[in-house]
């Protein structure tokens, strides 16, 4: 049985509700939120059904011909698959966070609209089958995440905004050039075909190499790593499950998915590695590791620090690429899926103490978990899980990571990732402190910034029940990692892919 | 029937913890019982368990796969790891019944120490119990980081600035063992591709590096077994943490490094290479330095608990050295460990009842003194070998060392158990020094005569492998009894000797300061280069910003470039659109 239906589906229901949002007017809250929430589950659906083909050994596989030569394909693969499922699965959440978080503000057509848009393009993103469709969607992913950024409107926002496209387009422009010139070398190249580049070796290894590094440099711009990371902070401006989606799936993620497909789908593991790039890759992910935790624990204020902290932690995704070895690559797709769950998790968090005590700077947070204990539950899990201290999800990473580097015989990496997790440690633990440890406003000491008393629980429902989701996810995700169609599990199925162990 | 055990064992205290956070936020303060017979109760599904007999499981689902048994060696060591954490949960209760009553009374300082440490109490336990049975690396590490993390609460809960600094040493010292023992974990697994202790076991004996590997896993556990130069926390963190959990920290938490080595090293496996066997005998040598050295320091403490502190770290360096010889003597450690097991369970009871019995002394109960004080000795006898378990542990390890002709290690330990019988001495006249009346509660005091009367008659209880343990025949009684009647001679001596000189005593913590003054002193040109790039810093942005400006001028004169590029930009585009299809065109012709 074919379903080449299937990934096309998936697609068309995040676009077309789009397109229905928009034709909806401003003021049917309630028509709205049914259709997104539907759309949202029925996309879980499909990717469940995905994975579950994925599994038995079927790839669906839907192409037709833009002009010759060129084709638009979307396929099922595992690591797509993997992608896709993680971005249904945090859209829903994100969805019904940004409900609660959005409530009575205006211009929510608006936002929904884009929102499910950047949805959409991350499912082509992940499913797309060659360098042309997904440029197509990472492309639509940078323009329909602007007005999410901008959102607010305020001129902080629109700086941010520039910014954000300033670097985002530039690297598009890069990336269509090096897309191009490979176009022109190679003509048409899926990434599914077993061939890989190893034919056009001898003959153009400056021009591959220079690819590469158009490729991964365009793709590092959205990966935010150092020294390309400028707009990410800034990006902070936007409202909390903008930034929840943003540095769990959409756009930071969609920068590492894409090095992920150049490195392993388009060069192939044992060409790159003839290149040499693998080890530059590494070391300009280590540096991005040590210098995002740097300047993390430099920040005074929640949510800053939090996006220094991405930087940091989607580096070691690519810092897995750079392992040459199955334990790397298991431990930078598991990370993949991992960092988004806990990273969701705490901006959820920080969503919720600005919004329910008002609280943006971390001496602000003193005592809060005894005001909103379930929050400062999952903020403490989500911290403990980026330190990677078991038995969360963090954890399983740099496990593996840690294998992958001492089997690689990198040790420096090792090094590299003991540094970071103290570093990590400096900047997470504090927090945790003066959440749990430090009397505060619920002790009767001061007051809280702004409070407000949002719902019958610590704060809004629909806030707190995304929240407390993604952070039992992430600690079921490293708890039973063993259990099969874990991200563990799936991992290592996509890693056996590649290294045929 | 052994899994729902094991399952109730590990989720009982999780679910203890649960109900201590579910009533801080349900229950009003004046109704709060902290310290519950639900509470109490938080070990005693492990402690059925470790009788339950020999089992295994494997679950795949858990983090790495978990592999968790009950074999000859954890059992034993499980039933007394519970037994001693149900002991003091009891004493505990009675302990804290003064500090309870304030908390009802309203006084929130004290309702919010008493919260911490009834939530992270039952952690801590869950992590020990945890890495008790816990084959597998990933559970081992868990329960080793739960545990120790966790009893940061026990240690700092008083909160004065002395607890404020033991628990801050105890915490420092921790982190840089839970790095090693990462790191080591690690590199063993990473070369032995394993997840299992059994495969690190077996991946150092292989390994190039093993005797490396070795050495971190041993320095990292060693933070927790006291092994000399990391031993600083146990002293300073002892005498400030609560009776019970001192009782804890000494009897059962140390002991989990020494399980940890035992779990690690592949100690009597007949070909061990010679590195290994080298390290071996570093570590001989480190466990009967800290052996004396820590008797030799400890006699002249002031504070009972610092006197007891510096006896564990004593005790431990004797039983340092016996996991030594599984390396250095591989052929006796079959015969051995039975006798080591026996050894730290035995000690792990006594010196709870010797920490428990601190209390004692601070709340006299209104019994006859000579009575109370020969009750606190008993353990302290038996320690050092002079009566009940005590001499069957010792003989336990004196008589296979005695079949593999190791007279002089024999020697050496006879003389450390002279140290200990001078330790407990001193400890006995430091509370006589500083006893005080008030009134024991009747948990105190029955968690206190029960953890006696478990202490002397340790092998009756232990389920140690039939046969392994065996009473000292008659002729050698006078082999293992002499060191205390000299150690309790050795003591007054020394006290009449050094009585004249009415000194000061050395500071708790020895190394430590050592420590804190190297450290301090290294941060001084760190700080001055720190000083002096922040000035090279601050004169290149100087220079730079100047520079920018100059830029910025001819720059600006770029602007009129600028709006001619505006004005032709869609020509522009054009032509880059004309240029990109002819480079198209002209590879595709090639």
């Amino acid at each position: 049985m074919t379903a080449e239906w299937l990934p096309i589906t998936a697609l068309a229901i995040a676009l077309l509700v789009t397109g229905i949002i928009f034709v909806l007017p401003e003021e049917s809250h309630r028509l709205r939120t049914t259709i997104n929430l539907l759309a949202a589950v029925t996309n879980i659906v499909l990717v469940t059904l995905m994975v579950r083909r994925v599994a038995a050994g079927y790839e669906d596989i839907f192409s037709f011909q833009v002009v010759g030569g060129v084709d638009f394909v979307l396929r099922t693969d595992a690591l797509g698959v993997m992608f896709a499922g993680l971005s249904s699965l945090l859209w829903l959440c994100t969805t019904i966070y940004a409900i609660g978080y959005l409530e009575g503000s205006a211009n929510r057509k608006r936002f929904f609209g884009f929102f499910s848009l950047c949805v959409a393009s991350t499912i082509g993103i992940a499913l797309a089958d060659n360098l042309f469709t997904f440029l197509i969607f990472y492309e639509m992913l940078t323009l329909s995440t602007y007005p999410l950024v901008v959102h607010r409107g305020t001129e902080q926002a629109l700086n941010a905004g520039r910014i954000y496209l300033r670097y985002t387009l530039t690297a598009g422009v890069v990336l269509l050039l090096g897309a191009v010139l490979l176009y022109s070398l190679t003509g048409d190249q899926s990434f599914s075909s077993e061939a890989g580049l190893g034919d056009y070796l001898n003959d153009n290894r400056g021009l591959l190499t220079l690819i590469f590094a158009l490729l991964v440099g365009g793709f590092a711009v959205k990966a935010a790593m150092v020294p390309l990371h400028g707009w990410l902070p800034r990006a902070m401006v936007a409202p909390a499950p903008v930034s929840a989606l943003l540095h769990a799936v959409a756009v930071v993620k969609a920068g590492a998915f894409g090095i992920l497909r150049v490195v392993y789908d388009l060069y192939g593991i044992e060409l790159s590695v003839e290149l040499g790039v693998i080890t530059a890759l590494a070391v300009a992910a280590s540096i991005t590791i040590i210098y995002g935790s740097l300047r993390a624990i430099a920040q005074e204020e929640l949510k800053p620090r939090l996006a220094f902290s991405t930087i940091s932690q989607v580096s070691y995704v690519i810092l897995g690429i750079g392992l040459f070895g199955p334990f790397g690559t298991i431990g930078a797709l598991a990370h993949l899926l991992h960092q988004g769950l806990m990273k969701v998790t705490l901006f959820f968090c920080a969503g919720n103490y600005a919004e329910e005590l008002g609280i943006h700077r971390i001496d602000e947070m003193d005592g809060a978990g005894k005001r909103m204990p379930l929050t400062s539950i999952a903020f403490t899990i989500g911290a403990l899980g980026m330190i990677g201290l078991p038995p969360f999800a963090g954890f399983i990473t740099k496990w593996y990571l840690g294998i992958g580097a001492i089997q690689a015989e990198m040790y420096w990496v090792v090094a590299v990732l003991v540094i970071s997790s103290t570093l990590n440690a400096m900047y997470f633990l504090p927090i945790v402190h003066r959440l749990w440890f430090r009397l505060g406003p619920s002790h009767g000491k001061g007051s809280w910034p702004d409070e407000q008393r949002l719902g019958r629980f610590e704060t809004h429902g629909w806030l707190l029940l995304p929240m407390v989701f993604t952070a039992l996810v992430s600690l079921a995700a490293g708890l039973l990692a063993g259990l099969p169609f874990s991200p563990l599990d799936w991992a290592t199925r996509v890693a056996n892919g590649e290294y045929l162990l | 029937m052994m899994t729902l055990l094991l399952a109730l064992s590990l989720l009982w205290p999780l679910c203890v913890a649960g109900c201590s956070a579910w009533h801080a936020y349900r229950t009003p303060s004046s109704r709060r019982d902290y310290f519950s017979l639900l509470w109490v109760s938080a070990a005693w599904p492990a402690l059925l368990l470790a009788y339950g007999g020999e089992a295994q499981w494997t679950i795949d689902a858990w983090m790495l796969g978990g592999e968790w048994a009950l074999n000859s060696l954890s059992r034993p060591w499980l039933a007394f790891t519970a037994l001693l954490w149900s002991l003091a949960a009891v004493h505990a209760r009675g302990y804290f019944a003064a500090e309870h009553k304030q908390a009802q009374a309203g006084d929130q300082d004290v309702q919010r120490r008493l919260q911490r440490l009834s939530l992270l109490w039952p952690m801590t336990l869950l992590g020990n119990v945890l890495l008790v049975v816990a084959q597998d690396i990933a559970s081992f590490y868990l329960g080793f980081a739960l545990m120790t993390f966790a009893a940061y609460a026990l240690v700092v809960h008083t909160g004065t600035q002395e607890a404020r600094l033991g628990a801050r040493v105890y915490l420092i010292l921790a982190v840089v063992g839970e790095g090693l023992i990462l790191a080591g974990f690690l590199w063993a697994a990473g070369e032995a591709d394993t997840l299992t202790l059994q495969g690190v076991r077996e991946g150092i004996l292989i390994a190039e590096q093993g005797a490396w590997m070795a050495a971190l896993l041993c320095l990292g556990f060693g933070v927790k077994a006291g092994v000399i130069g990391l031993h600083v926390w146990l002293p300073l963190a002892h005498p400030v943490a609560p009776a019970p959990a001192s009782a804890v920290l000494s009897g059962v938490m140390i002991k989990a490094g020494l399980l940890g080595w035992i779990s690690v090293l592949p100690l009597g496996h007949d070909e061990v290479p010679g590195a290994l066997a080298q390290f071996g005998h570093v570590m001989l040598i480190a466990g009967l330095a800290a052996a004396f050295a820590a008797a030799l320091y400890g006699v002249f403490q002031r504070h009972p608990k610092a006197v007891l502190a510096y006896s564990s770290i004593s005790q431990m360096g004797m039983m340092t050295a016996l996991v030594a010889m599984g390396l250095v003597a591989p052929d006796v450690w079959p015969l051995l460990w039975p006798g080591l097991v026996l050894f730290a369970a035995h000690h792990a009871l006594a010196k709870g009842s010797l920490f428990m019995g601190t209390s004692i002394s601070e709340h006299l109960p209104r019994w006859p003194l000579p009575l109370v004080w020969a009750l606190m000795a008993l353990p302290g006898i038996s320690l050092a070998g002079a009566i009940g378990a005590g001499m069957i542990s010792k003989w336990g390890v004196k008589s296979p060392l005695y079949e593999m002709h190791h007279e002089s290690l024999i020697k050496l330990l006879s003389w450390a158990a002279v140290g200990t019988a001078a330790l407990v001495s001193v400890a006995l006249w430091r509370q006589w020094q500083q006893r005080e009346q008030g009134g024991s509660n009747p948990w105190q005091w029955g968690a206190w005569l029960a953890g006696i009367m478990a202490a002397l008659v340790t092998p009756l209880w232990l389920p140690l492998p039939a046969g392994s343990i065996e009473m000292a025949p008659l002729k050698e009684w006078l082999g293992i009894i002499w060191p205390f009647p000299a150690g309790v001679v050795l003591a007054v001596l020394g006290w009449l000797l050094t009585r004249p000189f009415k000194g000061k005593s050395p500071p708790a913590g020895d190394l430590w300061w050592l420590y804190a003054f190297i450290a301090n002193a290294a941060l001084v040109p760190i700080r001055l280069i720190g000083h002096a790039c922040g000035k090279i810093k601050a004169a290149s942005v100087a220079a730079a910003q100047s520079m920018e400006k100059r830029f910025m001028v001819y720059l600006s004169r770029g602007l009129a470039g600028e709006s001619w590029l505006r004005h032709h930009s869609s020509g522009l585009m054009m032509v880059l659109a004309a240029v990109l299809a002819a480079l198209l065109m002209w590879e595709g012709q090639g």
